[in-house]
């Protein structure tokens, strides 16, 4: 089956033109990246999936069905993440939860929800207390709601602390792993890259390219230096990493590791510290940023993929090789 | 149920707010201000709830303060979530436009309610004290109707809300719709009546019937007449029975038609 089919959508506002001619499909059970700068189109797209935006052309259709028509349906069988939302700032954030079971008619525990997401000690607390992030985790708990079959998440990571992103991951791992199909958006890579199957790119609302994170980077080229805040990293995690291919280097400095590798080989790299026991607290890459990858898909023709010697969009091959390099 | 569940939501939300709670103070404190102004000295035994509440706190407070407190509490309904962004995480949830407008006017109109029966309370409790004959059945039967009044004009105000994009719009629209029932309907009616004269007559109307209908066709005329027949203890019955029907027939016309005519427009809307 498939989640979500656009065809030939098309959304013109009074003064632009937010999405033209858009064709979109997303699998059952896929986990899609949503990519673009802001301003493409991302979020008016999803407003199109939640048909609070209607399209100039075009059908949506989400989990089968119109969402012209079927739209309640629909939304009893997604969990949906806005962006640019606020909460009901007189009524605590248990509460918020509770209405979002009562709404689905589902019978979670509104606590468990909370907790999952970080937020049991907040339970009682009003929401219009809470920071951006709490805001942002709060909204998950309400979209995790009975299990639904599809996610959106409209910039989930944005107001979270790296500790926090990581923990949105994780979640959108486990929901895929239980079978759901996730669809979100979002303007910075690296939160796309560790969990997508595959990833859309949007530039002036059309798809310029689609492919998995790794096909995307392959097309743009060149290895990439992944940090990672591993503290407690032994001698074991470091040669664990050492061992796997494609790694052509670690070192060690303080706190962080710092990985030579394909870029192929992240997802590898941190499944393998974890599995020594090593606690990552955070990890970034200094790579082709999206930027990069971006304009290399859209300079020149739209739609067209790069050339593959596009060494220009990979800052790391000028580093030099960090001191101390532990080959 | 959605729409249950959207005015239960909104009825906890409502209740509290600071505004809503100031309001119900004020309104307590001037039924009972008024309440002692107005109570009987010496002689005067037969001063009862009835005249007290269908002489002066029904056409002084009722009329004009019911209705504005029934627009503080409708007009930022939808418009308000909208502007701040919390409609986004409603209409995420499966509710569909419709529940959330009548939902919107549930939860409301039975937080007005609420209010209007706390503002009732400490009043009452001053009647009692002062040396009146307390009717209670008259003063609680009396509030029921001053509710009615007030959520006929959340309705209308939700209605607005719905409509409007901006919070301004949607006040401007309510304030708007309050200074011509509360205000100018008479003047405004008056001069049609006269304006149309020729035309009336050409109707199988009399002029007077036209200017009954006019007359109840402004929920606050309505909720007087109600109200007044039933202090009277003529509740459609006696000689203006009709008059009684058409009056209960134009609340629900108003608490119904507004919201309607809001959700029209809602739910043409990009949000």
């Amino acid at each position: 089956m498939t989640a979500i089919e656009l065809r030939g959508v098309t959304k013109e506002f009074a003064e632009v033109t937010a999405v033209r001619d858009l064709d979109l499909t997303v699998e059952d059970g896929e986990v899609y990246g949503f990519l673009g700068p802001n301003g493409a189109g991302k979020s008016t797209t999803i407003d199109m999936l939640l048909d609070l935006v209607r399209p100039t052309a075009g059908t949506v259709r989400v989990l089968g069905a119109d969402v012209a028509t079927d739209g309640v349906e629909i939304r009893r069988r997604t969990g949906v993440l806005p962006d640019g939302f606020s909460v009901y700032d007189r009524l605590s954030g248990r509460k918020h939860v509770e209405f979002a079971v009562e709404s689905k008619e589902a019978d979670d525990d509104p606590d468990a929800l909370l907790d999952r997401v970080g937020l049991a000690d907040a339970a009682d607390r009003d929401a219009g207390e809470y920071s951006k992030g709490m805001r942002q985790r709060l909204a998950l708990a309400m979209a995790l709601v009975d299990d639904p079959d599809l996610l959106i998440l409209d910039e989930p990571s944005s107001g979270l602390d790296p500790a926090g992103a990581k923990e949105m991951r994780e979640i959108v791992r486990a929901e895929a792993e239980r079978g759901a199909t996730v669809f979100f958006s979002s303007h910075i890579l690296e939160q796309v890259d560790a969990v997508c199957d595959r990833v859309g790119i949007l530039r002036d609302g059309e798809l310029v390219a689609e492919d998995s994170v790794e096909g995307l980077r392959e097309a743009v080229g060149g290895e990439e230096t992944l940090e990672v805040a591993a503290a407690g990293a032994d001698d074991d995690a470091v040669a664990a990493v050492r061992a796997l291919d494609g790694v052509s280097g670690v070192t060690r400095d303080g706190d962080e590791l710092v990985v030579n590798c394909d870029s192929d080989a992240k997802t590898a790299v941190i499944a393998a510290l974890e599995d020594a026991g090593v606690d990552v607290a955070d990890f970034h890459t200094r790579e082709a940023s999206l930027e990069d990858l971006f304009l290399a898909y859209t300079e020149g023709e739209a739609g067209s993929p790069p050339d593959g010697d596009h060494t220009d969009a990979d800052p790391t091959n000028d580093d030099p090789t960090p001191e101390g390099v532990d080959r | 149920m959605s729409l249950a569940a959207i005015a239960r939501k909104d009825l906890q939300e409502t209740v509290q707010s600071r505004g809503m709670i100031a309001l119900v103070a004020l309104f307590s404190l001037l039924v009972s201000v008024l309440a002692f102004i107005v109570r009987p000295t010496g002689q005067n035994e037969q001063f009862a709830t009835e005249a007290l509440l269908s002489f002066f706190v029904g056409p002084v407070l009722v009329t004009y303060l019911v209705p504005l407190v029934g627009v503080v509490v409708g007009y930022s309904a939808v418009s308000g979530e909208r502007e701040s962004g919390s409609l986004k995480l409603l209409l995420s949830l499966p509710h569909s436009r419709a529940d959330v407008v009548f939902g919107k006017v549930v939860g409301r109109g039975a937080a007005l309610a609420l209010a209007v029966f706390a503002g009732f309370l400490l009043p009452a409790a001053v009647l009692i004290v002062a040396p009146v004959t307390f009717n209670a059945g008259s003063f609680f039967g009396y509030t029921v109707f001053a509710a009615a009044l007030g959520v006929v004009f959340v309705a209308i105000s939700v209605g607005c809300s719905a409509a409007s994009a901006t919070q301004l719009r949607a006040l401007i629209g309510s304030i708007g719709i309050y200074v011509l029932f509360v205000l100018l309907w008479g003047i405004i009616t008056g001069r049609l009546i006269g304006a149309a004269g020729p035309l009336v007559d050409a109707l199988p109307l009399s002029a007077t019937q036209i200017e009954v209908f006019l007359r109840v066709s402004n929920p606050t005329t309505a909720v007087e007449v109600l109200s007044n027949a039933f202090l009277g203890g003529q509740l459609f019955s006696g000689d203006s029975a009709n008059q009684q029907l058409s009056a209960a027939a134009m609340l629900v016309f108003w608490t119904v038609a507004p919201p309607l005519a809001g959700l029209l427009k809602f739910d043409a809307d990009d949000l």
